[in-house]
């Protein structure tokens, strides 16, 4: 008899944390540090694109063109980098 | 007064000169602080764990509470099969969370506002998950490389592409830690010398803006260290579970 109003009572706090956790999902901070994330995806991308046209260049010594060509390269694999963690945000 | 709003990010040395070969290895101001950040993880999270008592007082909580969040965290985004990997993740987490908020303290350095520090936490992760990656697939995590679906005609431009943006992790992981530290800080002593430069008239206006600016730069600081946490669980979600 003792036992039974303390089940009761861990039943009916359990039930509210499942029911604040399901919406507290919501505004997690994840929401945030994707959007934090997502600016720098791009940048950094076009930075690793252009290092690497620029160290081919050093070592070929065809100055210009592979530093244009991986610059773009770079672009495209920032804009990919974006869409993809925009995608993860939408799950 | 310093006015110039960089030199609270200069590294100077304490104590004697120590040199190995070319490489200067002193103690700066830098080490003082990633030790002094060290330490008192470790002393915390020592009083926390020393009795468990059903009831916590507040170290215990707090302790509790920070193993929790970075347990579900894990498990929210690379699975069980990260479960391992939680006591590099935590102390990671740990690190830099406690970096940043000592640097949130009026007369500390900030560690993380210096890009060579976040740049090898970023490559030591990076260079860690390649490695399981390839201890778990073998040359099978090549194929992270490869998107299914893809015309031939198309698969050499989509590899390089797939190939920057997998070298580019460890430049944005390092850089968004090392910006927002930095810039925040810049700020707030670029607003706090404002307060003296307009006195006690003018001054209100940017002594509220910086009072505001703090709370800003305690949730970055705090959000930052989440932010590097949580991707490199994806980045070991990646490694572990491979799909494409």
């Amino acid at each position: 008899m003792s036992k039974d109003p303390f089940k009761t009572r861990l039943e009916i706090a359990k039930s509210k944390i499942s029911k604040k956790n399901l919406y507290n999902k919501k505004d997690n901070p994840s929401a945030l540090g994707t959007a934090f994330k997502l600016s720098t995806e791009l940048v950094s991308a076009v930075a690793v694109g252009t290092i690497i046209g620029f160290i081919f260049d050093k070592t070929f010594g065809t100055k210009p063109w592979f530093i244009l060509i991986f610059f773009f390269v770079g672009v495209v694999a920032g804009i990919t980098n974006v869409i993809r963690s925009a995608k993860n945000m939408q799950k | 007064m310093a006015s110039n709003p960089m030199t609270q990010f200069n590294v100077h040395r304490i104590g004697p000169e120590i040199k190995i070969g070319t490489f200067d290895i002193s103690f700066t101001n830098a080490s003082l602080f990633m030790i002094i950040s060290s330490v008192a993880i470790l002393i915390i999270f020592n009083l926390g764990s020393k009795k468990n008592s059903l009831i916590p007082n507040k170290i215990q909580l707090l302790a509790e509470l920070s193993y929790t969040f970075v347990s579900k965290m894990i498990s929210d985004t690379a699975g069980l099969k990260a479960k391992p990997y939680f006591a590099f993740i935590f102390s990671l987490f740990m690190f830099v969370l406690f970096c940043n908020m000592f640097g949130m303290i009026p007369y500390t350095f900030t560690v993380t506002s210096h890009i060579i520090v976040t740049f090898v936490l970023a490559a030591f992760i990076f260079i860690g998950v390649t490695i399981i990656g390839f201890m778990k697939h073998g040359f099978g995590y090549l194929k992270l490389f490869v998107p299914s679906g893809v015309p031939a005609v198309l698969l050499p431009l989509i590899v390089v592409i797939e190939i920057i943006s997998y070298l580019s992790r460890p430049i944005s992981l390092s850089v968004r830690l090392f910006a927002n530290m930095m810039a925040g800080h810049t700020m707030m002593k670029v607003f706090g010398g404002f307060v003296i430069s307009l006195g006690i008239v003018g001054g209100w206006l940017p002594l509220s803006f910086s009072v505001a600016l703090t709370g800003l730069e305690i949730l970055v600081a705090f959000l930052q260290a989440y932010v590097f946490a949580i991707l490199t669980c994806i980045y070991l979600n990646d490694a572990l579970n491979l799909h494409h």
